[in-house]
């Protein structure tokens, strides 16, 4: 009995339910498509840090599911607060409290059950664009990705455990509330708000701080950029986060609690046709939920900073591979005893790759840190530093392949990869060998093959005066891609340290590096956008089912505007602008800050010196943006529809 | 004098095929310009199908409705939302007041959705608002008014736009015993002192009394008429309590 009026309540209340059905259908399909990638071994085992990514993905789609389940509790007690008239009537007519509550719960899982398929069957779809999105990003060939078991059971596991939540909220709820309460619903009308202007004031305030906010993060990530996160820098963009955390939540408070109120005191604006009641019932509303467009604004702005940030990581990687990998591999072996020898490593690479050039050259050294001491290098800090050296012919012949021009002899180059390194700093620096004193005649901003400061570039006639501590081989291939993989796993060897055996690999390979940053960035980037689009859709949901759920409050003020003389074409304005602006209250802010988020990246991509990708940010930028809008429309016509169809007479 | 409304053979069928009712059967009367009329009849007569036809929120199977002069029953929904809005004004039982809206909101309305001059609806309020005897409650949401209160404020947006006819439909019906005798003075008040046209719908016998014609039906057709004349209200509630017993009802029409 209780299952077949279960099934008819759910289809007499498809209308009602469509916003939550799309919302647990397009969450479940998103994790589907993510508790997948989680499983999907070859792909996490080209990322280095393949553990702390899969226990990273873990985490998220837990935290995201425990979102969830509270968003959807919270949507479940809107749809059980929606029909109270009916519950109550059922409990006027003798039937039980539990009875209620499982017919209540047989509907929603009904729903649910019918959800989760339609999710899986469209994360079925889901996972197969992620997984092309990830191969695109990591640049290897996309084929049909299989499908994981475990991640179909987590998904099932998951959804269980969000529907027992949202179950509890439901009971917690039927068992509270009285008949009587049920059966009246509260009428009551909310008046207007007390001080509007010093709620104006708030927002305004809030404003401002949100702008400082932004500065301070820009200011705060370009000393991050420029002092390697020393300066303060780091501290600056905690700051510069929480100031932008409270300002936003601070900001859409003040501005529901003012605007509104303000804009009812123009007897002009009010006069105008149904102005007066849109304003009273935004009013209301914005009041009613000021902190929770606050929540929602703070949700939306961080899943669109966060999705920002993550293509400006993959596009600034992309760049920064060419930066600090300047040749196919290279290596700087102890002269003495190298850990694998390059005669060995050249019979090595050609098994994968055929060698088109290398390029030899020397690392000497002084014995003594006489340069580092013009620096900020030196100190307590920077002891057992030595001065590293190169000759003028090895530099032309290895960078010269770069595109370098070639230096003098006469005098010594300092060349380093820090803007930091500037000819004032060696103006007083001679530099005696053999007898001679050289100075500075410039420097040169360039990728460094090994890990220095700054390497001194000395004529050739200086290197009898040094001591050659490393040998240095740049390999250009003929082919750029090859098992990188195993290249390197060939080129590695054990090495003894204190905390125990790791394998370690001398040779620097760009393919490797590539393969490993990619793996990395493809995951973040799907983690970003996972989390992104959960927040929208829930944010959508809750404002949705806001808006519904007011329906049944909102239907006799409809019905008598309709007597009064207002046309279906008044209604239909009157409420697309209550509507509206409820629902774009909490993004209009939020969607704005793709502007600076984009402006901080390409900014931040410029210090980084990758000025030619920096274009490419504010691209993602604008699709980021563009995405989440076409979202929110949807949600929003959605909801527009369902409650016209409800409201508007004639 | 001028007949404001008439009602020519209007015919109103609910169902189809073979379960057909017939809510209101070939019914023509007029009124004329400041009269008050009451419709009364039992339950299930046709007295809410009659003023929802008359309103123009229902449409009529067959027939004529005629106001100043305009065939409603021709006009397209767009002109009946505009009749609505500048010819008729409206007062209900459950007082159709908006919740959200003061009291001044609500009063003004329908001036606004006639998009009139804020000068102009300033005035107007202040003329109904004082006529009624609610210029004190002008900026209080109606929850905080009393029941009686509440209907002269349904009663003063149904009069701001000086409308051809006010339908009133059981508009005693959430009030007391005293609170309904006020309703029925503002009523008279309206009628006489500022020219209104009523067509009232009620089952209350008393409150019929307060009408000066009285329009009876049954099943769906005018049984009979009770015209007040020179008489007293007295009177003419005992000719009201005469036609319902010989309807078949008590003294109350319901």
């Amino acid at each position: 009995m209780l299952t077949k009026l279960a099934a008819r309540n759910v289809k007499r209340q498809i209308g009602n339910y469509l916003i939550y059905f799309i919302t647990v259908s397009l969450t479940v399909a998103l994790m589907f498509a993510i508790n997948n990638v989680i499983f999907e071994e070859q792909l996490l085992a080209r990322a280095n840090n393949n553990d702390e990514l899969k226990t990273a993905l873990i985490a998220i789609t837990v935290i995201v599911s425990l979102i969830v389940a509270f968003v959807l509790g919270y949507a479940t007690s809107f749809m059980l607060k929606l029909r109270k008239r009916e519950f109550g009537t059922y409990l006027t007519l003798g039937m039980t409290r539990g009875n209620i509550l499982s017919l209540f719960l047989l509907e929603s899982l009904m729903l649910c059950v019918v959800a989760l398929g339609v999710g899986i069957a469209l994360g079925l779809a889901f996972y197969q664009g992620v997984m092309a999105m990830v191969t695109n990003i990591m640049d290897i060939e996309y084929s049909f990705a299989a499908y994981s078991a475990r991640g179909l059971l987590l998904t099932i596991g998951l959804v269980a455990g969000i529907f027992a939540l949202s179950c509890v909220t439901s009971a917690l709820y039927l068992k509270r509330v009285s008949i009587f309460k049920l059966l009246h619903a509260d009428k009551k009308s909310e008046k207007g708000v007390r001080f509007p202007a010093l709620w104006l004031a708030v927002a305004l305030v809030s404003f401002v701080a949100i702008a400082v906010s932004i500065v301070m993060m820009h200011s705060g990530v370009s000393d991050g950029i420029k002092n390697n996160g020393a300066n303060g820098g780091n501290i600056m963009i905690v700051v510069a986060t929480l100031m932008f955390a409270l300002a936003v939540i601070f900001f859409h408070i003040g501005l529901s609690k003012s605007v509104v109120n303000l804009m009812l005191h123009s007897e002009k604006y009010k006069s105008r046709g149904t102005n007066a009641f849109t304003l009273r019932k935004l009013s209301g509303k914005l009041s009613a939920n000021s902190v929770l467009a606050g929540a929602l604004a703070f949700l939306l702005a961080f899943a669109i900073i966060g999705a920002n940030m993550s293509f400006t990581q993959q596009i600034s990687s992309e760049n920064i591979l060419e930066n600090d990998y300047p040749f196919d591999i290279s290596a700087e072996l102890d002269c003495e005893a190298p850990s694998v020898p390059f005669d060995t490593a050249r019979a090595e690479i050609e098994k994968h790759a055929p060698i088109e050039s290398v390029t030899e050259y020397g690392v000497y050294e002084s014995g003594n840190s006489y340069m580092h001491g013009f620096t900020k290098w030196t100190g307590a800090h920077f002891e057992g530093l030595n001065d590293s050296f190169m000759t003028v012919s090895d530099f032309n012949a290895l960078y010269g392949q770069k595109g370098f021009t070639p230096l003098a002899d006469d005098g010594y180059t300092v060349i380093s990869f820090d803007d930091y390194v500037t000819p004032s700093l060696f103006e007083d620096a001679p530099l005696e060998l053999g007898g001679k004193t050289y100075s500075c005649i410039g420097t040169v901003k360039c990728p460094l093959l090994g890990y220095y400061f700054f390497i001194v570039v000395v004529p050739d006639e200086c290197a009898q005066f040094l001591t050659r501590e490393l040998n240095g081989y740049a390999v250009t291939l003929a082919t750029s891609r090859y098992d990188a993989t195993a290249l390197r796993d060939a080129l590695s060897y054990e090495r003894e340290t204190g905390f125990g055996t790791y394998r370690a690999c001398d040779y620097s390979m760009r393919e490797y590096a590539r393969l490993s940053m990619n793996a990395s960035n493809a995951v973040f980037i799907v983690s970003a956008l996972y989390l992104a689009f959960v927040f929208v859709f829930l944010a959508m949901a809750i404002l949705a089912l806001k808006t519904l759920s007011g329906i049944s409050d909102d239907k006799a003020g409809y019905e008598t505007l309709f007597r009064l003389g207002a046309d279906r074409r008044e209604q239909s304005r009157t409420l697309f602008r209550q509507t509206f602006a409820f629902f774009f209250l909490p993004f209009f802010v939020p969607l704005l800050m793709s502007i600076p988020a984009g402006f901080i990246c390409h900014s931040v991509m410029n210090l980084a010196g990758l000025s030619v990708a920096a274009g490419k940010v504010i691209w993602a930028a604008a699709g980021i943006a563009l995405t989440i809008t076409a979202v929110y429309c949807l949600y929003f016509a959605v909801t527009y529809l369902i409650a016209k169809r409800n409201l508007v007479v004639g | 004098m001028d007949k404001i409304l008439e009602l020519n053979n209007v015919t109103k069928l609910y169902g189809s095929g073979s379960v057909i009712t017939r809510a209101l059967d070939g019914i023509s009367f007029a009124v004329e310009k400041g009269e008050f009329v009451a419709i009364m009849g039992a339950s299930g007569s046709g007295k809410s199908t009659l003023l929802n036809v008359i309103s123009t929120i229902d449409r009529v199977s067959s027939g004529e409705i005629l106001l100043d002069g305009q065939n409603l029953c021709a006009c397209a929904e767009r002109e009946l939302s505009a009749f609505r809005r500048d010819k008729l004004g409206f007062i209900f039982q459950d007082y159709n007041l908006l919740d959200a809206l003061t009291v001044e909101e609500n009063i003004v309305l329908p001036l606004n959705l006639m998009r009139k001059p804020l000068d102009y609806t300033r005035r107007e309020l202040t003329r109904v608002a004082t006529a009624l005897g609610i210029e004190s409650e002008l900026k209080k949401f109606p929850y905080e008014l009393s029941g009686g209160q509440r209907q002269r404020t349904a009663c003063a947006r149904a009069l701001i736009t000086e409308p051809s006819v006010i339908l009133a439909d059981e508009p005693t019906g959430a009030l007391d015993s005293k609170n309904s005798k006020l309703l029925m003075s503002t009523f008279e008040l309206m009628n006489g002192s500022l020219g209104a046209t009523i067509l009232m719908v009620t089952h209350d016998a008393e409150v019929g009394s307060y009408a000066g014609r009285v329009l009876f039906l049954k099943d769906g057709k005018l049984f009979s008429e009770a015209v007040r004349g020179g008489r007293t209200r007295k009177e003419m509630y005992a000719e009201i309590i005469s036609v319902t017993t010989a309807l078949g009802g008590c003294n109350c029409v319901d």
